[in-house]
């Protein structure tokens, strides 16, 4: 069913973007999850775009955040997850045996909900992920943790106190920090599972400006609770419900002209 | 009252009285421990009494009053039919005269009461034999006798001052830069056992040797014939001539005498100084006469690097051990019986630690290095006995569930957050828990560690069978490679407190040190926890604001 309701996303062409027209960064093929016996994916489809902000939308308990978690193999961790289908970034199946699954982390970032800094200085946050990967040379290091933390919007905050711990600092900088610490490592794609639930609205305004600029080098995916802020920073939009993508297409006709009724019910507030 | 029961404070009442009985608890024995140690380093008073005996015969008595205790006497007469006497020790010293240095005297038997000494009494301590007390007669230094009573005390002093620094110009060379050549001899010895036993003792191997030999001998013999001289310096130190209880005089070599004062002369701030003095050589000396005598300095560095040992030894095995249960482990019967076991090791006798120890470690794995490494030497054994290795290794794993549960439980509060923040950089999982998760475990691990610390410390019985013994000759750490001497024999803190209290002859002389090594066992303990508390807290108020 999701696969008729792309091919209607695609005759549909408003603001002048078109899944069509896109670079595909990831691509979704029948992709089924399973805790335990429990299906919470059901064959999902979709192609993501490359350069463009994807968001998932859907009411608590849909799978958004368990799709997302797919994307860079997160919820390898968890011992009943099985899954079953193909996903591939730009043309490499993430799910291959040989597959390593450090490495497609390194191409897949992400940012959690809740901002979770580790103990240590900023500067260390930021370079952790380049250690990680045995860069230790001070002149690359101070570099790239400068380009990151500028990539989000950071650096004039924190220039002159890189060497205090990062616990010290508000929970909007937190998240920008985790983001910087995401994209230091410069991967193609960016995950944000609600990243700004737990912030307040100006640190909110702040994370949505930073998305906008992130797009231009980073195809990013992002859950949100919050339709508006859908709305506002995406391009495209994916509404799940139970499991199921329900619909999928540019966000002006997701939220203008819905062709599902359950997406219409839900935008306009009639559950979830 | 009725509102009172039925707002629930009785409870709160009742719960706190529970708590105000344990902090009393603790701080009487504290202070009993620390009044009844403490006061042995006060100079105690010097007493004269009187005794009269059933034989009509009389006798003066001069001493410490160390304790007085009322014994139930029969008396027909009294409203009971039995009365309370006084009765008191005292501490006569003298024991070359005497026989016994500390003696009960029933008021009963006392001719007056018991009246302080009129001034100038001596007290002397000995290397041998004890204190001696008495008025200074006569010091007799290089064939001539000074009676002025003033002029003696102040040759006296002047030479045992003499000679105590000959003393420990004596004792150093003859401890440390003897000891530390005869150590090397021995290793020679070794040498020589070792190439026989390979076959390379060719005629180079040989003349190697005694060349070296020849060189240790030389300054050997250097060393001791300045030791020689000492001695003599040391005898012509003179000698003191001493009035006693009885009429009877006692001449004390001066080369014999550790200190002596005049305790009825002192200030209160001489009693003091005299009070701390008396600590600090507690502290540094080392045991005389038994352990009933002198410091425990020795056994202060025994129970320090054991436990230094048993932490390097337990803190990583523990760590270790905990990381594998409960970040790779798949939960299951097994993991379930693997916890148990190691939570029911913590409730395993001590004692059966020691016998574990004595068998698995000193026979069998001693054994077999032994064997393997120092096969020259046998048949004395090198690592094939108690020693300081195998009694920290015996506590470590005597203290290894603490460390264990402690770094499980540390790990499960480092929050699913940052590891998942870990991982999703890149980082395998090895890498997310030595990074991240480890270094947040710190505070835990260093919990365990101090509880570790506390339980290794104050264990005995173990220890008896693995490496602690009574008077050991040398240190476990010295100045000698490699420093740590791993297979010596060694003293520790409480197996002191047993033997003095238990195994010791002179028991009214023990009885004070008993408590004041148990007091400085306690502050060992508190010192060791509570260097690894600061260090503990540093390490929460760096990940303090984690947990918002």
């Amino acid at each position: 069913m999701s696969e008729q309701n792309i091919s209607v996303a695609l005759d549909r062409d408003i603001r002048g973007l078109s899944l069509a027209d896109e670079k595909v960064a990831i691509e979704v093929k029948d992709w089924n999850l399973y805790y335990g016996s429990k299906q919470a994916l059901k064959s999902i489809n979709m192609v993501v775009p490359e350069n463009r902000v994807t968001a998932f939308i859907g009411p608590s308990g849909c799978g958004k955040s368990t799709l997302l978690r797919c994307f860079n193999r997160m919820n390898d961790l968890i011992d009943i997850v099985n899954v079953k289908g193909c996903m591939t970034l730009h043309g490499d199946d993430m799910y291959a045996k040989e597959m390593n699954v450090a490495s497609l982390r390194r191409r897949v970032g992400m940012v959690f909900q809740k901002p979770n800094p580790f103990p240590k200085s900023i500067y260390e946050n930021v370079a952790y992920g380049l250690r990680l990967q045995g860069i230790n040379d001070k002149t690359t290091l101070d570099e790239t943790v400068e380009w990151a933390l500028k990539g989000a919007g950071l650096w004039d905050e924190v220039k002159d106190r890189l060497n205090e711990n990062a616990l010290g600092m508000s929970g909007g900088q937190q998240q920008r920090l985790c983001i910087a610490r995401a994209i230091a490592i410069k991967p193609e794609v960016l995950l944000l599972d609600e990243p700004t639930s737990a912030l307040d609205p100006i640190s909110t305004l702040a994370i949505e400006e930073l998305i906008f600029e992130l797009k231009k080098e980073f195809t990013i995916l992002i859950v949100t609770h919050n339709m508006q802020q859908a709305a506002r920073v995406s391009d495209y939009t994916a509404f799940m419900y139970m499991g199921e993508l329900i619909e999928y297409t540019d966000t002006d006709t997701l939220f203008t002209n819905p062709q599902m009724k359950r997406t219409e019910d839900y935008i306009t507030g009639r559950y979830g | 009252m009725k509102e009172w029961f039925k707002k629930g404070e009785h409870w709160i009442w009742f719960s706190a009285s529970t708590v105000s009985i344990s902090v009393v608890l603790v701080f009487g024995l504290l202070g009993m421990i620390a009044w009844k140690g403490l006061i042995h380093f006060w100079p105690h008073a010097v007493y004269h009494i009187e005794v009269q005996h059933q034989s009509g015969q009389q006798e003066v008595i001069v001493g410490e009053l160390h304790d007085t205790k009322m014994k139930q006497v029969e008396d027909n007469t009294a409203p009971h039919g039995s009365r309370e006497v006084p009765q008191y020790l005292f501490k006569i010293g003298n024991r070359d005269v005497y026989g016994i240095d500390f003696r009960w005297v029933s008021s009963e038997d006392m001719v007056g009461g018991v009246e302080r000494l009129e001034k100038d009494v001596v007290v002397i301590e000995r290397y041998e034999y004890g204190n001696v007390y008495g008025h200074i007669e006569s010091v007799k230094l290089n064939g001539q006798v000074e009676y002025n009573p003033h002029k003696a005390l102040e040759m006296l002093a002047e030479q045992v001052e003499k000679g105590s620094a000959l003393h420990s110009e004596i004792h150093h060379l003859e401890k440390i830069e003897i000891g530390a050549i005869n150590y090397k001899i021995e290793g020679l010895r070794l040498e020589e056992k070792r190439l026989r036993a390979n076959n390379d003792f060719d005629a180079k191997a040989e003349a190697r040797l005694a060349a070296e030999r020849a060189e240790l001998q030389k300054e050997f013999d250097t060393l001791h014939q300045a030791v020689q001289v000492l001695y003599q310096q040391a005898e012509s130190t003179g000698e003191v001539t001493l009035r006693i209880a009885g009429e009877r005089t006692l001449n004390v070599p001066v080369n014999k005498i550790v200190s002596f004062w005049q305790p009825n002369n002192m200030t209160t701030a001489e009693s003091i100084g005299f009070f701390f003095s008396n600590i600090g050589k507690f502290m540094w000396d080392e045991p005389r006469e038994a352990n009933t005598e002198g410091g425990v300095f020795p056994a202060i560095i025994g129970t320090v690097t054991m436990v230094m040992l048993m932490a390097i030894f337990v803190t990583p095995m523990g760590v270790i051990a905990a990381i594998y249960m409960s970040e790779y482990a798949k939960e299951g019967v097994l993991l379930r019986m693997v916890r148990i076991s190691i939570n029911n090791l913590a409730g395993v006798p001590s004692i059966v630690f020691g016998i574990f120890g004595l068998g698995f470690f000193v026979y069998i794995l001693g054994s077999s290095i032994d064997e393997l490494f120092y096969s020259y030497a046998l048949p004395s054994p090198t690592f094939g006995t108690p020693g300081l290795l195998w009694a920290s290794l015996t506590m470590a794993l005597l203290t290894l569930p603490v460390v264990i549960v402690s770094t499980q439980e540390g790990l499960s509060r480092v929050p699913r957050a940052l590891r998942e923040g870990g991982l999703a950089l890149g980082a395998t999982k090895s890498e997310t828990i030595m990074r991240i998760v480890l270094p947040m475990t710190m505070p835990a691990i260093m919990t365990g560690l101090i509880l570790a610390i506390a339980r290794a410390a104050g264990e005995v019985a173990p220890l008896m069978l693995v490496g602690v013994v009574k008077l050991a000759p040398e240190l476990p750490l010295d100045m000698v490679a490699p420093f740590v001497h791993l297979d010596r024999k060694f003293m520790h803190l409480g197996f002191h407190i047993y033997d003095v209290g238990f195994q010791s002859p002179n028991v009214e002389a023990s009885q004070p040190l008993v408590y004041a090594t148990s007091l400085l066992l306690v502050l060992i303990i508190l010192g060791l926890n509570l260097g690894a508390i600061t260090i503990r807290n540093r390490l929460r108020e760096k990940y303090k604001s984690l947990d918002h």
